[in-house]
């Protein structure tokens, strides 16, 4: 049977999962066994390119190469991008339109780094399942808009996935909860997850998942939260250091585990080891220090959510449950706030790591027709509308209507013999066009005559993905009328069809080319263990075993000069096999050294 | 505008008999949306009472049949066709839960339609209007905390009053449905969209989340 698996792309994690009898289920990375799979990719000077784990570690090194959270981007253009992004990242300047990042002299979109996230994915599916997974449901944040939604859609396909469905991640984590629940009544699902913040207000009756009310901020997450502990630490340092990328880079990344250990500790330090300048960081920081820090971020949801409930036309005393999705809301701040915002503790019981890939998982089986006793009745995040005279925004479809919904309006001419109507469509809550977000222009060719004469209907379509289209028929003659599409922020037809045909041509490399690859990064790993071992722990080392070992490394660095990534993986395991005594005994020294006096055989 | 054509519709897939359904009885196949208004995409009478319940109950019920979640595998004009009709029913439903839309929908279906553009103020709630704008006034040039509490007590006196007046409104519903109405029904649905923008613009002044006296 075809399978159509449930994909979370999250902006610090992905997973992949899909329904069996059972229920939903997480499929894992089939060489290490991780659920998550960090939303990394690297781009490095020699053409190698390196997703997942290892990529995030390689980030430090490469902190103008490493793409980590790519979703931040996904939609927007060069005028989105903020004075910290571009402390974070290069740009491929000089354009207009997309967003593109310069990585390792190319310029690439993040529909297309977000391609190799989801490819990714795939591998572990396709491994895990046995078969091919051509197809496949996304979710998007709630409050995500046209552009970010076609830009998540474009990634699917180049990744050679057919998207089935776009489903909103609260509105997937409800259904994750849902399934083992007969509950009837109205949940509230509280979302921050790494990089953007969702809130939805749902009523569930009879297995109808009826969404009412969404709200959000697409660029507030973990990942500021992330960022105010990181200056902490960097403060500690001289300002030319703390202002170099790879030190940034770092320090982010020891603030995220501090941030975890207070999620449980009462007090901890942001750890920063720099060996390669000789300077070590540490910075105590106390739980309330913590909150104090953040504490404005985190108040920065309290009013999508007080949106969101108005919108439902319903009272916080109403709502029967609150939802926690994202690992951020382990964080006893937020969770407090959940709690005061809503009137009561959130669920926790599925771990809200995985509870949207679940969700997901779920709504795969709903489409293959696996499960047809549940449904989901989304909405539209932001409204719809056209710019009319005078640069005014007039809304076609307002926020929180229920998709699919549509609406027709009646174009005509301004001026004598006109041949074309153009229509720019925007999304957002503004009066003015101009502070709304631009999505497309649409033109649509129109036979000359006096002005006013014409009357072309125009159909505004939001589907199920929460994406717009638009198709036009002229009412004297009743014939359809093409529409040509200018997106504002996204790929033109042109542009996707020409990276497809690349990613095609490809495809075979590519797999030779990826195997390689990952042999080399782990290459690159080993021997550098390997090395350390022998300098750190070289009295441990037997008789001749010194000889050994750098025979076998040799051969490995042989291996790894050349294009065969058979030959590499077999240098790796002679590589382990002959260094496999000396580790062992480096093992039991240092647990020798953890127990003191007791013995081994005590335990 | 009645759809007697309804009655010998056709399913476009199996050729069974589909009346005024939105999909096949025989084969499930969406159908194009029903001719006629938005009560007969729900199967109700055009009446301004509408039981919400029962309202609901229908749009599940058609909900679960329609929509393309339900027609993933099947041909594309199948998935297509239950887009467009799932847009239809949505919109039908939206508009008769809220008992003003319906009413505006209902004065449009007898062709004497409410005018959006109507900025006047509706006479009953002249004093209301001129005191609360007053207030809005002061309130940008010097946001005291007490002119800001004064504002709110407004605010909340104002809600009662719409409360009361969409109480009145589906007691008005559900008494005579004839054309002798209209005038009253106008009245009542322009004193009630007046007031919603103006508690919207309450709101606003006040720094809060706004737009929820839409629905109920």
């Amino acid at each position: 049977m075809e399978r159509i698996v449930g994909i979370d792309l999250g902006t610090t994690n992905s997973l992949v999962a899909v329904l069996e009898d059972g229920g939903p289920r997480v499929l894992v990375d089939p060489e290490t066994g991780a659920h998550l799979l960090p939303s990394a990719v690297a781009f490095l000077a020699d053409g190698e390119m390196v997703v997942g784990a290892r990529a995030r570690e390689l980030a430090p090194d490469h902190p103008f190469e490493t793409i980590l959270s790519v979703k931040r981007f996904m939609g927007l253009g060069f005028e989105h991008v903020s004075d910290d992004d571009r402390r974070r990242y290069r740009f491929a300047e000089g354009r207009e339109g997309v967003v593109r990042f310069a990585v390792g002299g190319r310029a690439v979109t993040p529909p297309e780094v977000s391609a190799h996230i989801l490819r990714e994915l795939k591998r572990w599916a396709e491994r895990a399942l046995g078969g091919t997974v051509a197809k496949a449901v996304i979710t998007v944040p709630a409050y995500f808009n046209d552009s970010q939604r076609q830009a998540t859609k474009d990634a699917g396909r180049l990744a050679g996935l057919e998207v089935l469905r776009l489903v909103n991640e609260p509105t997937a984590a409800a259904l994750a909860y849902g399934l083992d629940r007969a509950d009837e009544g109205t949940v509230a699902v509280y979302d921050l997850g790494g990089g953007t913040f969702d809130v939805s207000i749902l009523k569930l009756r009879g297995g109808i998942f009826e969404v009412l009310a969404t709200n959000g901020d697409t660029r507030l997450g973990g990942d500021d939260l992330d960022g105010r502990l990181a200056e902490v630490v960097l403060a500690e340092l001289p300002p030319e250091l703390a202002a170099q990328p790879s030190v940034r880079a770092r320090a982010r990344a020891a603030a995220e585990r501090a941030k975890r250990d207070l999620s449980a500790a009462e007090r901890t330090e942001v750890v920063l080891d720099l060996p390669e300048v000789g300077r070590h960081a540490r910075a105590p920081i106390t739980r309330s220090d913590f909150e104090r820090l953040i504490r404005d971020i985190v108040q920065r949801t309290v009013v999508p959510c007080r949106q969101a409930l108005k919108d439902a036309g319903i009272d916080p005393r109403d709502i029967r449950e609150v939802v926690a999705v994202g690992g951020s809301t382990r964080v006893p701040l937020v969770r407090r706030l959940m709690a005061e915002i809503f009137g009561r503790p959130p669920l926790v019981d599925i771990d809200p790591d995985e509870v949207v890939a679940l969700g997901a998982g779920i709504q795969a089986g709903i489409l293959s027709g696996g499960r047809r006793d549940m449904l989901l009745l989304d909405v539209v995040p932001l409204s719809l509308g056209i710019e009319t005279m005078g640069g005014v925004f007039t809304r076609l479809i307002d926020r929180n209507t229920t998709i699919p919904a549509s609406v027709k309006e009646t174009f005509t001419t301004a001026v004598d013999g006109q041949t074309v109507v153009d229509v720019h469509v925007l999304q957002g809550e503004r009066e003015l066009a101009a502070d709304n977000r631009s999505l497309a222009r649409f033109k649509i060719p129109i036979a000359p005559m006096p002005a006013g004469v014409p009357r072309l209907e125009v159909t505004f379509l939001v589907d199920a993905n929460g994406i717009l289209s638009v198709a036009a028929s002229d009412l004297r003659t009743g014939l359809e009328r093409s529409v040509e599409v200018k997106p504002s922020y996204g790929l033109t037809e042109d542009e996707m069809e020409r990276m497809l045909e690349e990613s095609i041509d490809h495809a075979e490399d590519d797999v030779r080319e990826r195997q390689l690859r990952e042999a080399r990064v782990e290459t690159d790993v080993i021997l550098g263990a390997t090395r350390q071992s022998l300098v750190a722990h070289g009295r441990l080392l037997a008789a001749g075993e010194r000889e050994r070992i750098d025979a076998a490394v040799s051969a490995l660095d042989a291996a790894r000069a050349g294009e065969d990534y058979v030959a590499i993986r077999d240098a790796i395991e002679s590589l382990s096999q002959t260094t496999e005594p000396f580790a062992r005994r480096i093992m039991d020294e240092s647990l020798q050294e953890a127990l003191g006096n007791r013995r081994l055989e005590e335990l | 505008m009645e759809g007697s054509q309804n009655e010998d519709r056709q399913c476009w897939r199996c050729g069974a008999g589909v009346g005024t359904g939105l999909v096949c009885p025989g084969c499930e196949a969406p159908q194009p949306p029903p001719d006629g208004d938005l009560f007969a995409v729900l199967g109700l009478p055009r009446r301004l009472a509408v039981d919400g319940e029962d309202l609901e109950r229908r749009y599940h019920a058609a909900s679960r049949a329609l929509h393309p979640d339900r027609h993933q595998t099947a041909e594309p004009h199948a998935r297509q066709l239950s887009e467009r009709a799932s847009a239809a029913l949505n919109r039908a439903y939206r508009t008769l839960r809220d008992p003003v839309a319906r009413g505006r929908y209902w004065l449009e279906l007898h062709g004497n339609p409410l005018h959006r553009e109507n900025k006047e103020i509706p006479p009953a709630l002249a004093t209301d209007v001129f005191e609360t704008q007053e207030k809005l006034e002061e309130l940008r040039t010097k946001a005291t905390p007490a002119l800001h509490d004064e504002v709110r007590h407004v605010h909340d006196a104002l809600v009662a009053r719409l409360v009361g007046l969409e109480a009145e409104l589906s007691r008005l519903y559900a008494g005579a449905n004839g054309n002798g109405m209209v005038d009253e029904l106008k009245r009542r649905l322009s004193e009630i969209a007046y007031l919603r923008t103006l508690l919207g613009d309450i709101e606003a002044a006040l720094g809060e989340v706004s737009g929820a006296h839409s629905r109920h």
